[in-house]
């Protein structure tokens, strides 16, 4: 069971004095705050944030049935509010209050953030993310803290110029952050066994590209008027095109996926372990020019923010696990714990009704992490 | 006294009575109690409770009751940790049923878990939005997905006949409890090979919420002696 702690009145006064100190950072760099609902329609998180984000999702149905939550973050809400305003690119909007969610210990946060929207130099938006969550941070009064950053953009690019049957490529990519799970299946597509739709896709061996669509339509006619359950009968027939294009059992060669987990335990200062990245990408090297460039000028803004880049810890498999984030992430850590986080989310604002391509960086505030962080000090 | 939650009707409360009958127990229904109270006959601590099934599954997870008989499949939705609240005392052997993941029949390039994985990714990516899982057993479902990885869709609570969701189009995909499989395949669906959820039948249950002391729990034992289960 969570808490809800209510704040005694100097509380709320510390509480207060870091949360204007932080809003002061993000106003005077030109955010404008904005307060979004309490209470927002659960589908709007369920629809984008996964199942998964519902088990700690406090939901409650109004009077006449309308499913709603209390907000388990205010960044969905806030891009929302830009989207629906029609109001121009890039935009940058500010915020400040509890966000809720079902977990050990208390089931209310308090968090400040930004969002930087719609700017299309992706470079010049990861650093001034980064830049304005560490001057919020050091504006909170907290000035000792290390950093943890990482870009699971480097590994799908790395899963698309590697020799990978083409159908496993979206799973390797989608289950990069489970730990355990991860493993597992890796190794069972090494050995060749990975449960896939073997009877359909046996039934199609030998048979000719031309071949293919005909048969693959007979069989789906075969199952007379079963709905379609959403897809097209297209859809299906794609997907059945390329796994009887692949190799009829495929199987992931051992050194690819010796690489890859070589790849995933990359850790270290953040210099050092990009130069290791590009040791061992080698023989792909073209392919990763791009993110390990991306990588590079990352660091490079880090250092001219005055945070040594011995404070900076790159992690290979660090990818937030809240399912919106796209690629690059980012975290402040203290003694006290996590303090900051932020990331990329370039796919966010599309599924909202925004042009496609709008892109979209954040970062959060632990508002009483920081607090609390003083105190350690 | 102890609180006994039994079926208040239909074929497993038929083949329960005949399970008790078996040992030489039975129950009597209370006149004037509409139907709702009972009495085992030999064991005046025992007030029985006629409730339906989610309602005894719901009074086992909140310890309103000491014993229940219903369906292992409501049990482990009501109550996802069992550890600690509700002990399954007792498969009763009747009231067999599987709780399954099925997916429409025309979806022939899917027979797994794996298969529906990839599926789910890609409509969110193509729709953006999740796909739709029509379900009662929102605790089961949950708890199954995320053991096998999945993590793109969203559940739809479904009331009652669950197997015409995709049909309808309010779902593309369901978990639902099968006997037979006649039912989803009459409704153009399929189970996933690896789709077993639960293998569930009816089970005699104990409530660890509730109060058990020294008399009631000796109150217990003698009825669940002869029932071959040893508290």
């Amino acid at each position: 069971m969570a808490s809800f702690p209510t704040y005694g009145p100097e509380e709320i006064d510390a509480l207060n004095g870091v949360a204007d100190a932080v809003l002061g950072v993000f106003k005077h760099h030109g955010y404008t705050r904005h307060e979004p609902a309490v209470l927002q329609p659960a589908h709007l998180f369920v629809d984008r944030s996964g199942e998964e984000i519902r088990r700690r999702t406090y939901e409650l149905s109004d009077p006449t049935g309308q499913e709603l939550c209390l907000r388990p973050d205010l960044t969905i809400p806030t891009c929302k509010f830009q989207v629906d305003s029609g109001a121009s690119f890039p935009a940058r909007l500010c915020y400040h209050g509890l966000a809720f969610r079902h977990q050990p210990g208390a089931g209310q946060f308090w968090q400040a953030g930004a969002e930087l929207l719609g700017l299309a130099d992706r470079a010049a938006g990861d650093a001034e993310m980064m830049g304005l969550a560490a001057e919020a941070v050091r504006a909170g009064g907290v000035k000792d803290f290390s950093m943890l950053i990482g870009d699971l953009g480097l590994f799908n690019t790395l899963v698309d110029a590697l020799e990978v049957p083409a159908q496993w490529r979206g799973r390797l990519k989608r289950h990069v952050w489970r730990t355990g799970y991860f493993e597992k299946l890796l190794a069972r597509m090494v050995s060749g066994e990975t449960n896939d739709t073997e009877r359909t896709v046996d039934a199609l061996a030998g048979l000719k590209l031309m071949e293919l669509k005909p048969v693959i339509e007979a069989l789906i006619d075969q199952e007379g008027d079963a709905p379609l359950g959403g897809r097209t009968r297209e859809e299906i027939v794609e997907r059945l095109m390329v796994q009887a294009c692949d190799d009829s059992a495929p199987r992931l060669d051992p050194e690819v996926a010796d690489l890859i987990t070589k790849f995933l335990k990359v850790s270290g200062n953040g210099e050092a372990a990009l130069e290791e990245i590009r040791v061992l990408t080698k023989p792909v090297a073209a392919k990763m020019v791009k993110p390990l460039a991306a990588m590079a000028e990352r660091l490079h803004a880090l250092k001219n923010m005055d945070i040594p880049l011995d404070r900076v810890r790159y992690v290979a498999h660090f990818g937030r696990n809240l399912e919106y984030y796209t690629g690059f992430v980012f975290e402040f850590w203290t003694r006290a714990g996590e303090v900051a986080g932020g990331g990329r989310y370039d796919t966010l604002l599309e599924s909202l009704g925004a042009p496609r391509g709008t892109t979209a960086i954040g970062c959060a505030i632990r508002t009483e992490r920081l607090l609390a962080a003083r105190g350690e000090a | 006294m102890i609180t006994l939650a039994v079926p208040s009707k239909g074929r497993l409360k038929e083949q329960f009575d005949a399970f008790l009958g078996k040992s030489g127990i039975a129950l009597k229904q209370t006149a004037g109690a509409r139907g709702y109270r009972a009495t085992v006959e030999g064991h005046p601590g025992i007030d029985v409770m006629l409730l339906s099934s989610s309602e005894i599954a719901a009074a086992l997870a909140g310890g309103d009751v000491h014993l229940g008989v219903t369906g292992e499949d409501l049990i482990r939705e009501a109550v996802p940790e069992l550890e600690g609240r509700v002990n399954l005392l007792k498969g009763l052997g009747f009231g067999f049923a599987d709780v399954v993941v099925a997916v429409p029949k025309s979806w022939i390039d899917v027979s797994t878990l794996a298969d529906l994985d990839d599926i789910c990714a890609a409509y969110a990516v193509r729709y953006k939005k999740r796909l739709r899982i029509a379900t009662k057993y929102k605790q089961l479902t949950r708890s199954f997905f995320a053991h096998a990885g999945i993590s793109d869709y969203r559940i739809v609570p479904s009331a009652g006949a669950t197997e015409g969701a995709p049909t309808a189009g309010t779902a593309e995909a369901i978990v639902d409890i099968t006997t037979t499989g006649s039912t989803l395949k009459a409704n153009g669906l399929k189970i996933l090979d690896d789709g077993v959820i639960l293998k569930s039948q009816a089970q005699l249950a104990m409530s660890l919420g509730a109060e058990w002391n020294d008399e009631q729990r000796a109150i217990a034992a003698a009825f669940l002696k002869p029932l071959g289960v040893e508290i």
